[in-house]
């Protein structure tokens, strides 16, 4: 079991910082702080699947000089994966980091519960 | 068999008559109500009428899922319940023309009350148990109206409190049907059952289980304890002639349920003698004794009326519960007099409280001056009720009690005819009271200071026909009696 | 390959970028552009569920130039072509019904903003409905929801705006865990495409090696889109979000994009690990736990409520506890009533809330509870909707609520060991349900003394009118001839494996 996490150190650093990023995620109150748990969770995402693209001692598929055989290159499929995935998280963030843009001009905080209240006063 | 879509015109007339009274906005004056109500009863008891002359008896509507129909088939127990509902639920619509003349909202009084006349009718033509379950849902729904026609806070409070207890039995009965559509073939009404002895394979002690809540969730509609109490709350709040259809049919609806259930679904072979039958009888034994105490001690006319309904509706309970065919006679038998004489009952409680506004029993001394008619239908309507010898009630009666004796049941087989008895006594006991105060009211009244305040002809007729059937039914029991034998098997 | 087969890129196609032409479109012309594509997918989707059931086989359509181990693929079959007219019909509805409502809730100038997101839910509907590639899924899950969080919040109030916080937040881990559970079986399995993974699931089983990480990608996949479509305890941002964002929006959130997550995870069930596999597992019965809690828990949460729009939304919280107690129950007739009950909660929970906004607008804007007295009386149609809608949802026969949990006991029935639970838990959520929905019935149909809100003529909004009328239709269909549709969903399952 030791051995095969030093094998693969690099996916279990990437569960480690799922872990923190999720918890994070989850259980911030403040708004900034979610959407830092986030990135965190999707880069580790990112770690995970280019750890699992790579192999030792190849390059990576960029065409250089001429086309090599097969054997050149490693897995580009995960490069691919997070590639798409980079782009999703961007717009996640994006959306997220708008929204808490909007609630803390109505609101003047950023922590999640005090906002919660703040409505619940509001009445509407 | 003979399909023909002949049995659809009872179903299908009313609830289309039904319709029109609440959608059409033309129907505005009273007399165009009245035309078009009037005309949709009396098309309706028309057509039960050519349906129970012709050879009609199957008719499938549709398939709810491959092996589920929703069909109608017509058997001697739906031409029995058919007949008794085609009739008094006329007579009731008769009698609202006039009372509901004082009510709020008659458009839509009137186009439940037709609605609610086809749905019931389709339960009694119902030829399986899930056209049958769908139907007693549909009733459920469309009757609550009729309860909380008033619209005061109490009335709704008492259609919710049917409602509820009402889905929570039907739903009893859903229970059941899952299960049984496990173990059986068919869910047709068959006579002696349909379950299928290979499919239940040792399996009888959950299938008891079944049949017994099957049984508990009818018993909803038919007022058995432990779930009787809404019949007290809903009836007082409805108008007049909800409450007495209600007494008098809807609650029957909940009894054709379990003769259904019991005699059609699982077979009477399949209970004899298991705990669901013992647990059963004496349920209905306790409804029986409770319910005259309860009436016993009620000083509101219509509630005390709807103990008496708790009570006499589980005489038939009884007689369905100790399996017997003399027993089962008794109970058809009860069921047309119960119907002819409850409903009746409360006609002349909802024409006191359209005349003179008396609700409570002590209220009423000497309202037999005031209205002489009416008070002695009263009258012999409650001997039917007690049973005194020439009536229906005592035929009926007789027949529970021998067949309760002729079972083999242990224990029951004496001690049912002797709670019947007690309970007959306490029916006198809440009954005559009333019957001796209203025509000898004592000294302290004036016998001039009367004015006569006599009902209606609509509504007086209605009550002095049901009278005469109640009576008349003792009479030629000769005639009925061979008729239910076979129904009965 | 027939025509015929491009149908279901065309439709996706067809919506993603009629969301790119309302951007630039003035309100007026996005609202019709955005009926008629709905449209045109829905006569499309029809074509190709004839011509599917004519063939009585799924095909596969290949996207672009490389073949299936590395590209990426569409796969239809009946169910699928099946769901997506029947989410074009539900959501055209939705729009028509509330319609005039987005006119005053929502500023004149983003109403093609709002066109916008709803061609996107509906391309990537019908992606996660067609698509036979799990990373293509990952992302219209995405998609999906950033155009869901979007719909919530055009309504822009303090509440929606926290509702759309809450909602991507638990949107977001879902979807994290969904992307890591994807991620797991690629490198598990080295395939992204279904088919391809299902094979290599078989071998890893045959070979006992891999087990364990297999069952926690398992286990991964199956919460991220539990939570992503709000089974208890992940609803706490329901309420808020099918509350008071504006009225299409709850109806389609609720009837459509949660079900888009279910279907997809049906999918995965049949189409990645296998069945069997999954009955094997014990997330099954994990999952058959949580149903039954969500069944209980969101119907009492939706009787203490007074809020009569809130109450709705707990009561799919409920609603989606019967979909997963099906699922959990493991068997192919369970299975059956979950897709029948997605297609029936769909349709009777859009009629409710479409039929609720009636009602409110009749009682002066007031959402409380005790304000509706008589409302049915002063807008009928809706009136009439509620009932309809009411009484699906609390099973009664006739309508489509009575045959799910027909189908649902049906298949309690053959599972031994979940019997009891499933009947008793059916049993105490349908009074419960009967309790909140019968009350407000009556309660709408009580005349209200002296009232001083005036009455909606049914003139005043046709569209409306056409709208309830027409999800009261679907309803009693789908109560009274449920054969074919039953039948629809046990060929399409028959297709999945």
């Amino acid at each position: 079991m030791g051995a095969n996490l030093w094998v693969n150190y690099g996916e279990a650093v990437a569960a480690v910082l799922f872990g923190i990023g999720f918890g994070n995620l989850l259980l911030q109150k403040n708004l900034i702080k979610k959407i830092i748990g986030l990135n965190i969770m999707d880069s580790a995402v990112y770690l995970f699947l280019a750890e699992k693209g790579y192999i030792e001692g190849r390059a990576a598929p960029i065409v250089v000089n001429g086309v090599q055989e097969a054997a050149a290159y490693i897995n580009p499929i995960p490069s691919g994966l997070v590639l798409t995935g980079i782009v999703v998280s961007v717009s996640v963030s994006a959306l997220m980091l708008s929204l808490t843009i909007r609630l803390y001009r109505r609101y003047h905080t950023l922590d999640l519960d005090q906002i919660s209240l703040m409505i619940k006063r509001e009445g509407r | 068999m003979n399909e023909s879509v002949i049995l659809m015109f009872p179903i299908v007339l009313p609830v289309l008559f039904g319709g029109a009274i609440l959608c059409v906005p033309r129907i505005r004056s009273r007399s165009a109500l009245l035309c078009a109500a009037g005309a949709g009863l009396i098309l309706t008891a028309l057509s039960v009428l050519a349906v129970l002359l012709g050879n009609a008896d199957t008719y499938t509507l549709f398939y709810l899922t491959k092996s589920l129909p929703v069909y109608f088939r017509l058997d001697g127990i739906g031409r029995l319940f058919a007949a008794v509902m085609a009739l008094v639920w006329l007579l009731g619509g008769v009698y609202s023309f006039s009372y509901m003349k004082h009510e709020k909202e008659e458009k839509r009084y009137f186009g439940f009350y037709l609605i609610v006349y086809g749905i019931i009718l389709a339960l009694a033509f119902s030829g399986n148990i899930i056209t049958f379950y769908l139907f007693y849902e549909l009733m459920t729904l469309f009757s609550v109206p009729l309860v909380l026609h008033k619209g005061t806070r109490e009335a709704v409070m008492a259609g919710l409190k049917y409602l509820l207890y009402s889905l929570c039995g039907a739903y009893l009965v859903l229970f059941g049907i899952y299960f049984l559509f496990r173990f059986s073939n068919t869910l047709s009404f068959t006579w002696g059952g349909v379950l299928n002895q290979e499919l239940i394979g040792g399996r009888e002690p959950f299938l008891l289980f079944t049949a017994f809540l099957m049984i508990l969730g009818f018993g909803v509609k038919a007022g058995m304890f432990p779930l009787h109490s809404w019949l007290a709350t809903a009836h007082p709040e409805a108008p007049g002639p909800a409450s007495a259809v209600l007494s008098g049919i809807i609650v029957k609806c909940g009894v054709l349920g379990v003769i259904r259930t019991v005699y059609y679904l699982f077979g009477a072979e399949f209970l004899r003698g298991s705990w669901v039958q013992t647990v059963w009888i004496a349920l209905t034994l306790f409804t029986v004794f409770m319910g005259s105490m309860l009436a016993y001690r009620e000083k509101l006319l219509k509630k005390r009326l709807a103990y008496s309904t708790v009570s006499q509706i589980s005489y038939i309970l009884f007689g369905l519960s100790v399996l017997d065919g003399t027993a089962m006679t008794g109970a058809l038998l009860h069921v047309i007099c119960h119907a002819f004489v409850k409903c009746a009952l409360f006609l002349c409680a909802g024409a006191i409280i359209c005349k003179t506004g008396r609700t409570r029993v002590d209220e009423l001394k000497g309202i037999g001056k005031e209205m002489p008619v009416m008070m002695w239908c009263f009258t012999l309507c409650s001997l039917a009720l007690i049973g005194i010898p020439p009536t229906g009630g005592f035929v009926s009666k007789w027949y529970l009690a021998v067949g309760a004796l002729k079972s083999a049941v242990p224990v029951f087989s004496w001690l049912g005819p002797v709670v019947l008895l007690v309970s007959a006594l306490l029916t006198a006991g809440y009954l005559l009271p009333i019957v001796s105060d209203a025509f000898f009211p004592g000294a302290e009244y004036e016998s001039g200071s009367f004015e006569k305040k006599e009902a209606d002809p609509y509504m007086l007729l209605p009550i002095v026909i049901l009278t005469a059937l109640a009576v008349a039914m003792g009479v030629l029991s000769a005639q009925i009696v061979p008729f239910l034998q076979t129904a009965a098997g | 390959m027939d025509f015929v087969c491009n149908i279901p890129f065309i439709s996706i196609l067809l919506s993603l970028f009629s969301g790119t032409i309302c951007s630039v479109l003035p309100g007026r012309a996005a609202k019709w552009v955005n009926t008629a594509v709905i449209v045109s997918v829905g006569i499309m989707s029809a074509i190709l569920l004839v011509y599917v059931n004519g063939t009585q086989e799924s095909f596969v359509y290949m996207m672009g130039h490389f073949p299936a181990p590395w590209g990426n693929e569409i796969r239809a079959g009946v169910l699928e072509a099946g769901m997506a007219l029947f989410f074009c019909m539900i959501m055209l509805l939705c729009m028509w019904g509330g319609r005039k409502k987005l006119d005053e809730e929502v500023e004149e100038s983003k109403h093609n903003l709002y066109y916008i997101l709803v061609n996107l839910i509906l391309s990537s509907l019908l992606a996660l409905i067609y698509t036979n590639d799990l990373f293509t899924a990952y992302v219209f899950v995405e998609i999906n929801t950033i155009a869901a969080c979007g719909l919530i919040m055009i309504r822009q109030i303090g509440r929606t705006l926290e509702a759309a916080v809450r909602y991507m937040i638990m949107s977001l881990v879902g979807s994290g865990l969904l992307l890591i559970g994807i991620c797991m079986l690629y490198d598990l399995t080295g395939h992204l495409l279904m088919s391809n993974i299902q094979e290599a699931v078989a071998q890893i089983l045959e070979e006992g090696t891999y087990t364990v990480p297999l069952v926690i990608t398992m286990a991964l996949m199956v919460t991220g889109l539990a939570i992503k479509s709000a089974l208890f305890p992940f609803h706490a941002w329901l309420p808020d979000a099918y509350g008071y964002s504006t009225i299409s929006s709850a109806a389609i959130l609720s009837s459509l994009v949660s079900k888009g997550y279910i279907f997809l995870l049906i999918k995965i069930i049949y189409r990645v690990f296998g069945f069997s596999v999954f009955h094997d597992s014990h997330i099954i019965n994990v999952l058959f736990v949580f149903g039954l809690a969500a069944m209980i828990f969101g119907s009492l949460s939706a009787i203490k409520e007074s809020d009569i729009r809130r109450m709705i939304a707990f009561s799919s919280v409920a609603q989606i506890g019967y979909i997963y107690m099906g699922i959990g129950l493991g068997t192919k007739v369970g299975m059956i009533a979950s897709i029948y009950h997605i297609i029936g909660h769909a349709a009777g929970k859009a009629l409710l809330f479409i039929a609720v906004i009636g009602l409110t607008d009749a009682s002066g804007f007031s959402r409380s509870f005790f304000d509706l007295d008589g409302a049915a009386y002063r807008n009928k149609i809706a009136g009439i909707g509620f009932t309809v809608g009411a009484l699906s949802m609390v099973g009664v026969p006739m309508f489509a609520g009575f045959v799910s949990k027909l189908l649902f006991a049906q298949a309690a029935v053959n599972n031994v060991g979940k019997l009891m639970p499933t009947m008793i838990v059916l049993a105490v959520s349908t009074i419960l349900n009967a309790i909140y929905f019968m009350k407000t019935v009556i309660r709408i149909y009580t005349p209200a003394e002296n009232t001083e809100f005036a009455v909606i003529p049914l003139k005043r909004e046709k569209l409306y009118g056409v709208a309830v009328v027409l999800f009261v239709i679907l309803n009693i269909t789908l109560g009274m001839l449920s054969q074919p549709v039953v039948d629809m969903i046990r060929s399409g399952l028959e297709m999945f494996a």
